[in-house]
Formats: structure tokens, C-alpha cells, sequence
């Protein structure tokens, strides 16, 4: 029997030759990342050198840190944190990365996503950097551990496989395939496991397609995901890979804890209704809906692919008058690479509002809604207050998606307008 | 270390699955730090009187992917507050898990617990036997064996004392 792409890495990682699902190790992390956010790394900051004595980190080319929430900060307090940030990656030489973009999609730019590595984060969105590879997880509080000792304690995740065939029709895009995978094999299918894709289906799709499916995975219940790269991940990944690590695939004879299969060709646009990430529904029982905001980016979605099809639907509109677009870009790359193609002035003179990167948006910190208002976009999540007020609400949907309705001020599906 | 048995009564069932525990305090409630603040609010919506009945030692029993979605910790450091010495459910998310699990919170993952007990039940949770015991039914069932990591975790009650007992593995 063969060996998953997860159980090969963790294998490496915990020093031994072979490790099977449900064995329990100490893994060393190649790579330990967080962004700065209160209650997280200024607590594990300061409990490193009072609880621990740990006064520098033995190995900091291993660690990485982000600042992209509350950028651009908006109190003294708030500036303070960062100047705490920036003050221990200083004293420890570790690599900070401020105002790059949003950290999961700036840690594969920067070469974190090292194929075959075995990365952790507190935040579980950091399970994108799967699509290079990369086995990515996010521990929560417990990252810790890997602050203060070399490994951390895992069990090795169970993993469940889903093969994708076919390819997409106009309109539908990478983040419905994950909705739709929600929608069919429900909210707790991959519970601890690890979602790892494959199939012909996938070369249909883009790198930062994958990298939208992968960043959710955490709301199929799964630890995280990954995807065996084929050449194009590798191309982006190799070059600028921090470690050299040799890429690793999972046997054809792996044991899988289940298989799926699912067609692409058959999805339709998804909308996620609140307040739950396992409400999918088809977007066209919504159409009319009357939406005030829409959110187009986070580590999600806001990629090239994202921003070009909204520059596409809007080239020429104008979005509703009284409606709110936000549009920005996952990094300062993505945002850059936008604006040569032309797609930022399409968006400006179709009345959108842009943004340099930033994860305030995604959470309400800014362009926070208030009571009765209702938002489509293609942020992480749906839940209750997630964008402003407990009682406005959030629909999830594709980038084309968010276009189109902010065109009419309701929810509208893409399909008509390209 | 030696774990403690749970022992208590089950002083509130969550029936639904993908149980979001924010709802515990409302979401607007979620950034209150103050433990009577928030325990004050605990439950309101789902029973106004739990305050006044729940006693130390208690138990809360949930469904399937207990703690699905974005979960805060606020919700549960307001029922520790209030004495819930922990929770039994069908499942977990592992997000939830990880979380509460590091804060030295019993967790136990039981198949078939809401079928077993009633609300106000007396239930004990024997971590050696691996059963859970209906007092008041005479029944037990199995309950899935806690990873050796997560169960040193709650001996040495959460994730710092988890690391303390090892200090010679530290990064330095």
C-alpha cells in the first residue's frame, strides 16, 4: 500500500521513513508563519520571554511574519502592535513581510509554498499554499508549540481524495467548485483529514484557481488541503522556494479514507447565504436580491483571474449609483500585474472603489456594514457580523458574480453579462 | 498527570449539527472580555434561566461538527464561568477543538451521545474505561479515545502547561 502526499511529508518532517494515518508524531515545521493580530503574536511574543526564556528563536530563516490586518492602521493601538511586530522580527532576525499583500498569498510569492514542505500557521486559510505542494496547516492557539519548541505534536491526518473532471462553462469559477464540494459532500466531510485534489478536471483549472479551493478547506471540516503540483505549480513554486526540498506525490496506490468525483462542466454559479459557510445554494434563486455592498477580493479570491472577469463585466457600466464596490487586489503583485493589463482603470471608471491589499475588508474592520445591509462577496465567510453589524448579511459568490450585482444593485447572475 | 472524570449533570443539548458556538453569547457580544459580563449573557437566547440552574461540574452535550464556522472563544470562557466543566458531542470541527483543547477544556467526541442522554441527566466521563456513564439510565457508551498529545494538553490544563512539562524541547 502506498503513501498519501500528506504521509510523505510529515514522514520527512518527523525524521522517519514512513508514517501512516493515524500514527502520532512530533513534525518539525520547515516553515512557521503568522500575521500580527492582538491576542495572537503579541501574546506569543511575550510568552516566549516570560514563560518560556526563549529570548531569539534558534532557526529564524524557519519563521516569517505578515502584517496585513489593520493596514492602514486606524489608532495609536493599533500602530503599536505593529511597532511590537516589527521590533521582535528585528531582534530575531526574522523575515517580516509588511504591506506586501495578504500573507497566505504573499507567503507563496515569497517562497514559503516550497513544494514538499510542511508549513504551520494559527490561521487555517494558510491551507492555499496546498496547491504548490505544500503540506499547510493551521494549528490555531497551538502554534505555539512551534514557537517555542524545534516539532509539533500531529497526528497524522487521514485523507480524502476528490477528483475533479471536465471543465468549467463561462460564468462559473474556481470558488463555486469549492462551494459546490461543500454543497455535495457536506460541512463536516473531511473532518481532521486532509482534502487533497486531483483529476483531469484540475488542469482546467488555474493556479489561482486552486489556490481560492484550497484556501477554504477548513469549511469542509478538513485540516487542510493539497494538490499533487504538476509543472505549472512547480514553475512558480521552484524558483522562488525558500528551502530545497525535493517535491513529493502521493502514490496511485495510496489509501484514501474516501474518493469523490465531481464534473465541473455540470456547476452552475454558487451563492453562499448566510449565516453559515454550509449554506450553498445555486446563485440563480437569488437573482433580484437587493444588495447595497460588494467585496471583491481577501486570500481567497482578488487574483488576476478575479479582477480581469469583473473588468471584463464592467467595461463600459457603471456600477448602480448608491451601490458600494470594493475592489482589492490579494497582494501588492497581484495589484501591480492589475494595473499594467488595464483592468484597475476599467474598474475605476466603472465607479468601483480600489484598494492597495489589505485584510481589513474581509472582516469588517472597514467598509463595515450596518443593520438591514447586505453585501455580496468573495470573502472567507458568511457569518453573523463577520462584515460590520449583526444584523446585515453576507452573500458569497464568484468575482463575476459580485460584478454583475453591483451593476444592479441586486444579486444578478454573471452569465447574462458575458 | 492524571486526568479528572467528568461528573455532572447534562445541563444543556444542542441538537442541530455545524453548531456555530458564537450564538452562545450572540455575535454581538463577542468581543466583551469580562467573564460576568459575558456570562451574564450566556445562553439568554436559548434559556434564560441556565444561569440560575447550571452548577459547577455540569456538562454541555452537541451535535455533529460542534463548533463549525468562525469560532470565538469568548462563548466557552462564559460557560466555564458559569461551572461547564465540558462538552460531549457527536463530532467536532477542529478548529473549535484545537482551540478549546488548548485552553485545558475537556472535549469528548461521542457517536450516539444525543440519543443517550436527556437534559438534566447525571452523566461521568471515565477517561480510563473510555466510557461515558448515564447515571440516572444505568447505560454507558464508548466514547473515541482522546490523541495522547491532546489528552497531556488537558492534564496539564491547556497549552501552556502542555509545553511547560517539556521544556527541554524548547526552539533555544
Amino acid at each position: 500500500m502506498g503513501y498519501t502526499i500528506a504521509e510523505k511529508i510529515l514522514a520527512r518532517a518527523a525524521g522517519r521513513d514512513t508514517v501512516k494515518a493515524g500514527d502520532e508524531v512530533m513534525a518539525k515545521p520547515d516553515f512557521v508563519l503568522a500575521y500580527d493580530f492582538p491576542g495572537y503574536t503579541d501574546v506569543y511574543f511575550k510568552q516566549m520571554e516570560e514563560e518560556f526564556g526563549i529570548d531569539k528563536v534558534a532557526e529564524p530563516e524557519r519563521f516569517g511574519i505578515f502584517i496585513d490586518h489593520m493596514v492602514p492602521v486606524a489608532s495609536p493601538k493599533e500602530e503599536e502592535l505593529h511597532k511590537g511586530t516589527r521590533a521582535w522580527c528585528e531582534k530575531n532576525d526574522v523575515a517580516l513581510y509588511e504591506r506586501k499583500g495578504i500573507g497566505h498569498q504573499v507567503a507563496a510569492e515569497v517562497g514559503y509554498a516550497t513544494p514538499g514542505a510542511f508549513v504551520v500557521h494559527f490561521d487555517g486559510h494558510i491551507s492555499q499554499l496546498g496547491t504548490f505542494g505544500t503540506l499547510a496547516i493551521g494549528l490555531r492557539r497551538n502554534v505555539l508549540e512551534a514557537f517555542v519548541r524545534e516539532k509539533v505534536s500531529i497526528k497524522v491526518p487521514e485523507t480524502v481524495r476528490v477528483n475533479l473532471h471536465g471543465s468549467l462553462r463561462p460564468g462559473v469559477m474556481a470558488r463555486d467548485v469549492f462551494h459546490h464540494i461543500v454543497r455535495v459532500l457536506g460541512p463536516s466531510s473531511c473532518r481532521f483529514q486532509v482534502l487533497e485534489l486531483g483529476g483531469d478536471g484540475l488542469e482546467d483549472l488555474t493556479t489561482e484557481g486552486i489556490q481560492s479551493i484550497t484556501c477554504l478547506a477548513m469549511f469542509t471540516g478538513a485540516l487542510t488541503a493539497i494538490v499533487n503540483p504538476n509543472q505549472d505549480r512547480l514553475d512558480y513554486a521552484l524558483p522562488r522556494a525558500k528551502k530545497e526540498l525535493e517535491p513529493v506525490y502521493s502514490d496511485p496506490d495510496a489509501s484514501y479514507a474516501a474518493t469523490h468525483d465531481i464534473d465541473l462542466s455540470e456547476l452552475e454559479p454558487v451563492v453562499v447565504i448566510p449565516p453559515t459557510p454550509a449554506n450553498t445554494r445555486n446563485l440563480s434563486e437569488f437573482v433580484g436580491l437587493d444588495v447595497q455592498s460588494g467585496y471583491l477580493g481577501s486570500c481567497a479570491s482578488g487574483r488576476l483571474e478575479d479582477i480581469e472577469i469583473a473588468a471584463r463585466i464592467l467595461e463600459g457600466r457603471q456600477v448602480k449609483t448608491g451601490f458600494m464596490l470594493h475592489v482589492i487586489p490579494t497582494s501588492h503583485e497581484i495589484m501591480a500585474e492589475a494595473g499594467r493589463r488595464g483592468y484597475l482603470s476599467t474598474l475605476a471608471e466603472a465607479g468601483a472603489y480600489l484598494s492597495t491589499s489589505s485584510c481589513d475588508f474581509c472582516y469588517g474592520r472597514i467598509a463595515t456594514m450596518t443593520e438591514g445591509q447586505r453585501a455580496v462577496s468573495t470573502g472567507t465567510l458568511n457569518v453573523k457580523g463577520r462584515m460590520g453589524s449583526p444584523d446585515s448579511e453576507i452573500y458569497l459568490c464568484n468575482a463575476a458574480a459580485v460584478a454583475a450585482s453591483a451593476i444592479e444593485g441586486r444579486i444578478a447572475d454573471p452569465r447574462d453579462y458575458l | 498527570m492524571t486526568l479528572e472524570n467528568l461528573h455532572g449533570r447534562v445541563a444543556y443539548i444542542f441538537e442541530e449539527d455545524d453548531f456555530d458556538v458564537d450564538q452562545i453569547v450572540g455575535v454581538k457580544n463577542i468581543k466583551i472580555q469580562d467573564l460576568d459580563e459575558l456570562a451574564g449573557l450566556a445562553m439568554a437566547s436559548y434559556d434564560p434561566d441556565f444561569a440560575t440552574q447550571v452548577q459547577p461540574g455540569d456538562v454541555i452535550v452537541g451535535g455533529h461538527n460542534f463548533g463549525f464556522g468562525h469560532p470565538h472563544y469568548p462563548p466557552m470562557k462564559a460557560l466555564r464561568h458559569l461551572g461547564v466543566a465540558g462538552v460531549i458531542a457527536e463530532s467536532f470541527s477542529p478548529g473549535y477543538w484545537r482551540g478549546e483543547i488548548s485552553m485545558g477544556f475537556p472535549q469528548v467526541s461521542c457517536p450516539g451521545i444525543r440519543a443517550f442522554v436527556e437534559r438534566w441527566d447525571t452523566v461521568e466521563v471515565d477517561w480510563e474505561a473510555g466510557v461515558i456513564r448515564n447515571l440516572d439510565k444505568g447505560t454507558e457508551i464508548v466514547f473515541e479515545p482522546l490523541a495522547h498529545a491532546d489528552r497531556a494538553m488537558l492534564e496539564a490544563g491547556g497549552l501552556l502547561g502542555y509545553l511547560k512539562a517539556n521544556p527541554e524541547e524548547k526552539t533555544q
